[in-house]
């Protein structure tokens, strides 16, 4: 994985602000985006997300994983 | 055997427990009042009548800002001040006294607004949490608030009984940075609290009593966000210490500067106070130029809060760099996402950014008429104290709950679901509230459809932000269930002994090099004030020589020229009509001789 799973979970939550806010941004250039069509194009960007995090990358690291709240410094 | 606070302070360690979950009653209470009236607003699921829903709105209001956010600070500001001091509370029984006071105030305030929804008790204090006239709450509300601010000063009193007897014993010591954030925020506060305890104990107090017939509503109004924003602060500053000294040590790194943290406190207890007018720049009666004013300190107030952005994420990357981020923004591949502590604040630090951008929108005078007492306002307030503060508050709890109790987090994956979760739905609630506030749509009304008259969305309908407010709410309200699953199951769990050592963040700059001068709070004590008289004196002269202390007179007739012209036009017709009767009655007397 290229990125940790809680890195995965926060970035998809990011997400939700990022496509609300698109569709109001979008209807600017006179875009409009019924709430189907936003729904569908935040799963094609949550899809491409999750197949870029689940590629293999060369020298994978897990330090993003250690809890540094519940251990030594 | 661990080294956390419990091991440390196990006194104060019990008193920081009491003030948590007082907190937490609060924190689920509000939350139960809070879904009840999304649901109820936006018309999805109504089981109150609309009569009461100001009774509701007043309970989530009070629960949440005053009760949930104070009791939480006030326990983080002990474990502050005793961590960062390394010494323990003066006297404990001096210590409950306060949490006593505060709690006996929080039940006083608590049964009115309750009492409210029910016919079946004779009390009622649906007042809001802007308490100001000409609402007027059952006298129990005011005492309550009265006896709970009482008891957050006496709780500053116990502080700086630390700090003093510190200072005997290290006369040439630097203020630890921890207790330094704490002591400028109490300071900051009793010169906020003058005004509403001015307000309420001068005027509200005695009118709810009976013992005063009027007040002079313009004049409460003042006096409540003369302490109304910097109150804001007063939530806002012990997230911001949280986001100084704990979220670097949760990054895996160091604080990057103690003076700007310094700098930062000084400039929020100078600026925070003389801005209130700017929550009444379309209150009629307070001159254009005072309000100018109040927006020119107002727009002063970004640079601490744009100081604390920068110092926090230098702090973040460095600590990411050192857990072996690189590239440009690379780093933030290497923060420890898996940590709720450390997730939940850099999330609510996110969202704060939003928030910052929104309020300043509020504080421009001209943009402000926009917006004004509109859907928006709600949007920015659940930006900066339901996320900033609130998720700040919940995640760190995650770390302060096993300090106090000794006892293993319950689940640290459920843990950073909930402050995921929390993240997404104020994503949704406050984009719609911001979105509903830009159409013109009202706050504080569980009515807002109006006869004949639709709101015109530039994305969208009305209907989708309704259920994007719901949407939204639903998302909080789990986010709160997942949290005191959390908390309960940590509460019953069993003693642990490799909980992390209790402790902050170090600093690469440290306290050695921040200017002597900013440990000087006497004088930043002396500019506050003076700031404050410069701010308000005229205005709150002003407003009395215009509507009177308590309100307008009104003294008994005659009143005006106007009724004496009056009456002298009566005098002058009744004699008139009498002379022309006994004028009548000569004549006709005068023929009845004659004839």
């Amino acid at each position: 994985m290229r990125i940790s799973k809680a890195g995965l979970l926060v970035a998809l939550a990011f997400l939700a602000p990022i496509l609300v806010e698109l569709r109001t941004v979008l209807a600017w250039a006179d875009i409009h985006l019924s709430v189907l069509e936003t729904v569908f194009v935040g799963a094609i960007i949550a899809a491409g997300l999750l197949l870029w995090a689940f590629l293999p990358e060369d020298g994978d690291e897990t330090t993003s994983d250690r809890d540094v709240s519940n251990s030594e410094l | 055997m661990s080294n956390a606070y419990i091991d440390q302070f196990p006194a104060e360690a019990k008193v920081v427990k009491a003030l948590f979950y007082s907190s937490f009653v609060a924190l689920a209470l509000g939350g139960v009042f809070g879904i009840i009236q999304t649901l109820h607003r936006t018309d999805i699921y109504r089981f109150i009548d609309s009569a009461n829903y100001y009774s509701v709105l007043t309970a989530h209001g009070v629960f949440m800002v005053i009760t949930f956010t104070i009791f939480f600070l006030v326990g983080v500001f002990t474990w502050a001040v005793t961590t960062s001091l390394d010494r323990e509370v003066e006297d404990i029984r001096f210590t409950w006294a306060w949490v006593a006071l505060m709690s006996i105030g929080t039940v006083m305030a608590a049964v009115p607004i309750l009492a409210g929804l029910t016919d079946s008790i004779d009390m009622s204090a649906a007042v809001l949490f802007t308490f100001y006239a000409p609402l007027q709450g059952h006298p129990l509300f005011y005492l309550g608030l009265v006896l709970f601010v009482v008891g957050t000063w006496v709780a500053g009193a116990d502080w700086f009984r630390s700090w003093w007897a510190w200072k005997k014993e290290n006369p040439d010591a630097r203020i630890p940075l921890p207790t330094f954030m704490v002591l400028t925020t109490m300071i900051m506060w009793y010169i906020a609290t003058m005004g509403v305890a001015t307000s309420i104990l001068v005027f509200l107090l005695p009118w709810s009593l009976g013992w005063i017939e009027t007040v002079n509503p313009l004049l409460t109004r003042t006096l409540f966000w003369f302490f109304g924003h910097p109150v804001v602060y007063f939530w806002l500053m012990p997230a911001y210490m949280m986001w100084y000294v704990m979220l670097p040590k949760f990054s895996g790194g160091k604080l990057f500067s103690d003076p700007l943290a310094r700098v930062g406190f000084v400039l929020f207890l100078l600026l925070s106070t003389p801005v209130g007018i700017h929550h009444q720049y379309l209150d009629p009666g307070i001159s254009e130029g005072f309000k100018f004013i109040a927006m020119t300190n107002t727009m002063f107030l970004l640079l601490p809060s744009l100081l604390t952005a920068f110092t926090v994420v230098a702090s973040m990357e460095h600590g990411a760099r050192q857990r072996g981020g690189t590239g440009y923004f690379g780093w933030l591949k290497a923060l420890p996402w898996r940590d709720p502590v450390f997730a939940g604040m850099a999330l609510a630090g996110l969202l704060f950014a939003a928030a910052g951008f929104s309020g300043m929108v509020n504080a421009g005078m001209n943009i402000n008429y926009l917006v004004h007492n509109s859907l928006w306002v709600v949007g920015h307030f659940h930006l900066t104290v339901g996320t900033a503060v609130a998720l700040t508050f919940m995640a760190v709890s995650y770390w302060f709950i096993p300090q106090v109790t000794g006892k293993e987090l319950w689940n640290r994956s459920v843990a950073l679901v909930q402050v995921v979760l929390w993240f997404i739905g104020m994503t949704f609630m406050t984009n719609s509230m911001h979105r509903a506030g830009l159409i013109g749509m009202p706050r504080r009304t569980a009515e807002p459809q109006y006869e004949g008259f639709e709101f015109e969305t530039a994305v969208g309908s009305v209907g989708e932000l309704d259920a994007q407010i719901a949407l939204g709410g639903v998302l909080l309200t789990l986010s709160l269930v997942l949290f005191f699953a959390n908390i309960i199951g940590t509460a019953f769990g069993s003693r642990s002994d490799t909980l992390p050592d209790n402790g902050y963040a170090e600093a690469l700059s440290g306290s050695d090099d921040a200017p002597r001068v900013l440990d000087n709070l006497k004088l930043w004590t002396a500019i506050a004030i003076v700031l404050v008289i410069f701010a308000y004196s005229l205005p709150l002269l002003s407003i009395v020589d215009r509507g009177g202390l308590f309100g307008p007179d009104i003294p008994p007739l005659p009143v005006s020229l106007e009724s004496v012209t009056f009456l002298a036009f009566a005098v002058e017709h009744v004699a008139t009509v009498a002379l022309e009767s006994a004028g009548n009655f000569a004549q006709t007397a005068l023929s009845g001789v004659i004839n």
